[in-house]
């Protein structure tokens, strides 16, 4: 039976979040997983003409760190392959170069964090490029990765059996991620990762709740944790969409 | 997405799918074995630097008298349908 999923958020912020995916089987959990890190497409420079470049670095290895700065990434249908949004920096010495320096011709197309420092500047050195954005895959190279750290866990269930013997020594008993606790979701750090501390002098029981993925989520900037879900699971749809029009034929 | 059918038998299917990865395969090959009409879904992939199939080669088998490539359109509308409600509940919660 495809569907009735329930989605349910632990903690969210516009980069960073938790939430709990029930009904989802392995497949499909990393499916989503996967799509959100290596499908979902972002913005990077992706090629950088030199000016001028009196620093101490390489034309190259500039290049690299400017690939790495991340960039908002406009809603979908935007922008399409091969699509460019020029960037250009202008920032002479003494000082640094950092990535808020960076001005973009794209109100849409922006750098996401702005203390990215990307050289040191001396007296008399100067740097002056400019920089040409594109729209690409995870697949193709990680500056183009949306999520930078996507991950799930099962969802575990605490019980509590019994009571420990009026002597026994407390032993401490770790577990991490999100634990479910009478329908109550609660975030293991909350409790220093340690149920005996949660339950002092019982015995509990935990267990994993099958088909309950706790995702976390974290973006780069790109877009919030929201747009790379949804984006992720628009990119599994759009390919089962061709193949069964493809399968049609 | 190129399929190029490698083998083809009345319940027995074997189909490259160009351009594919584990991603979208497993969601897939878990669509398959949903279904009651599917009795074998599997994928083969091998590794860019194996040198030899690359792509992804799904095979299935099915109960007598149902085309696999009927239930491969099938297990393809099921993960539409996957994830059309999964991305509904996600904006609802959201």
């Amino acid at each position: 039976m495809p569907g009735e999923y329930d989605v349910e958020f632990v903690e969210r912020g516009d980069r960073e979040a938790r939430f709990l995916v029930r009904g989802a089987t392995p497949a499909f959990a990393n499916g989503i997983r996967r799509a959100m890190v290596a499908d979902v497409p972002t913005m990077a420079i992706d090629e950088v003409r030199f000016i001028e470049n009196s620093s101490v670095m390489f034309d190259e290895q500039l290049a690299l760190r400017l690939g790495l700065v991340p960039l908002t990434t406009p809603p979908e249908g935007e922008f399409v392959e091969d699509d460019v949004v020029t960037l250009s920096l202008d920032v002479s010495g003494p000082a640094t170069a950092y990535s808020r320096d960076l001005v973009s011709g794209d109100a849409l197309v922006t750098p996401a964090e702005e203390n990215v420092p990307i050289i040191e500047l001396k007296e008399g050195q100067r740097l002056e490029v400019e920089a040409d954005a594109r729209i690409e895959r995870g697949q193709t190279h990680a500056k183009h990765q949306g999520g930078v750290a996507v991950g799930y866990r099962h969802l575990q269930r605490v019980e509590v059996v019994g009571d420990l013997e009026e002597f026994e020594d407390e032993e401490s008993r770790i577990v991490r991620g999100v634990i479910e606790d009478e329908g109550e979701l609660l975030n293991a750090e909350e409790f220093d990762n340690d149920l005996a501390k949660r339950y002092p002098g019982k015995e509990v029981r935990v267990e994993d709740v099958p088909d309950a993925f706790v995702f976390h989520v974290e973006t780069d900037g790109s877009f919030t944790v929201e747009e790379l879900v949804t984006r992720a699971a628009d990119s599994i749809e759009a390919r089962a969409d061709e193949l069964e029009e493809a399968v049609q034929l | 997405m190129e399929l190029r059918v490698t083998e083809s038998a009345d319940t027995e299917l074997s189909i490259e799918i160009g351009g594919e990865d584990h991603t979208f395969m497993n969601v897939l090959k878990g669509a398959l074995l949903e279904s009651d009409d599917v009795t074998t879904a599997t994928y083969d992939m091998n590794p860019e630097q194996s040198g030899g199939q690359t792509e992804p080669i799904l095979t299935i088998k099915t109960r007598e008298g149902v085309d696999p490539l009927e239930a491969l359109e099938e297990a393809a509308g099921t993960v539409r349908e996957k994830t059309t409600s999964f991305r509904e509940s996600f904006e609802a919660a959201a």
